[in-house]
């Protein structure tokens, strides 16, 4: 039971994540409460794609349709990489200004391409994960009858509670620190879930066989961290981590990093001037 | 006639990308070996699949239930959800030698399962 307890938390921790911290970041500036609507709006949109994704699941048998089901997963794991990546600098560059700039109204247009981006990244947060979830509950839900359909019910009613912990404990965060400890913390963590997205996206490919690997594997660290074990596996879908990293996703990795420090640097001056 | 030229490029790609679509498809569709795998009470089914290297192949998954299982490997780079009753074919890619593992991530503890590539 412990198991659909974690299962549960687990498909739902990346959302909470990237939910969580716009959140904080929205409320935390009146000006941007607007983004709050586009938010919740994109989190009601993607439990209907996680539902609509679930069900295509159910119903498909061919082979054709299988793979268009995960090109289409593809897809969504690199643009939803790519607008996490979108809106860590968003935030940076706008989180003193923002207020300024809506009033002379300089911001008007960006910000409001801005909020359909943050609907369009809570969609995919929620519908992408949402569907195994759905699949996990259905399948056992139905597969159970009397006592342990209840327990199964309870453990998954545990686990979203855990699930809500969490991201109580994420938006309390934002008090119990600083502002400024709390969005670089918060940062750090969504350039890694975007960093994780990225590789598992160049990962998929290589298993198409639409990418070459060049190198496969660089190393093999699964005597260190498993990432097919328990805590492996966690650590892998919320940093990128492989334990028998093809040369390829190496070298997508560490671009990914390199660009994400020079654009950081880049940034930080930028934001001391408009303070 | 620059336009022109230009919608007739834009023609071209569009063919050319429609024959790479319907040659990769082609490719799908061509006989590669297929094997099979069945999922059942959280157990796989055989446990050990022998496929050859440098091989692409096709893996036909199916779960006879009860209960969901996904089938993940990040070693193999594939995971897909299975509903009970439903049946899914993976296309793999050409590996190396060497054992790969897989595992059921709704069972970890008795859902494990490898490919052995020679």
């Amino acid at each position: 039971m412990s198991n659909a307890i974690f299962i549960v938390w687990r498909e739902s921790v990346e959302a909470l994540l990237v939910i969580g911290i716009l959140q904080v970041w929205l409320n935390n500036r009146e000006q941007a409460r607007m983004g709050l609507r586009f938010l919740w709006g994109g989190v009601a949109a993607g439990v209907g794609l996680a539902l609509l994704l679930a069900f295509i699941m159910l119903r498909v048998q061919t082979e054709l349709a299988g793979a268009a089901l995960e090109y289409f997963q593809i897809g969504m794991m690199l643009v939803a990489s790519a607008l996490i990546i979108q809106m860590v600098f968003w935030m940076r560059r706008h989180g003193r200004t923002l207020k300024r700039k809506l009033e002379a109204g300089m911001e008007q247009a960006s910000s409001r391409a801005n909020w359909w981006a943050v609907a369009a990244l809570a969609t995919l947060a929620v519908g992408r994960e949402g569907a195994e979830t759905v699949i996990f509950l259905y399948g056992f839900g139905m597969s159970r009858t009397g006592l342990a359909q209840l327990q199964f019910f309870a453990a998954t009613a545990a686990g979203l509670g855990l699930a809500l912990c969490t991201y109580w404990l994420l938006s309390r965060g934002g008090r119990f620190f600083s502002c400024r400890t709390f969005f670089s913390c918060s940062e750090i963590v969504l350039l890694f879930l975007a960093a994780a997205l990225l590789v598992d996206g160049v990962d998929r490919m290589i298993g198409l066989g639409w990418l070459p690997p060049l190198l496969d594997p660089v190393w093999d660290t699964s005597a260190l961290l498993d990432d097919s074990s328990v805590a492996g596996s966690l650590v892998a879908s919320l940093t990128g981590y492989r334990a028998h990293p093809a040369l390829l996703v190496l070298l997508v990795y560490l671009a990914y990093w390199l660009l994400i420090t020079v654009f950081l640097r880049h940034s930080r001056p930028s934001q001391r001037k408009t303070a | 006639m620059a336009m022109k030229s230009g919608q007739r490029r834009g023609r071209l790609s569009w063919l050319l990308a429609l024959l790479v679509i319907s040659s990769a498809s082609g490719a799908l569709a061509a006989e590669l070996p297929v094997y099979h795998l069945t999922i059942k009470d959280g157990t796989f089914e055989p446990a050990v699949i022998k496929v050859p290297a440098h091989t692409r192949f096709k893996l036909v998954i199916s779960n006879q239930g009860p209960g969901p299982e996904e089938f993940e490997s990040l070693e193999l780079r594939k995971e897909t959800v299975l509903a009970p009753g439903v049946t899914r074919t993976v296309v793999f890619a050409a590996l190396r030698p060497g054992s790969y593992r897989f595992f059921g991530e709704f069972h970890p503890e008795t859902a494990q399962g490898k490919i052995a590539v020679k």
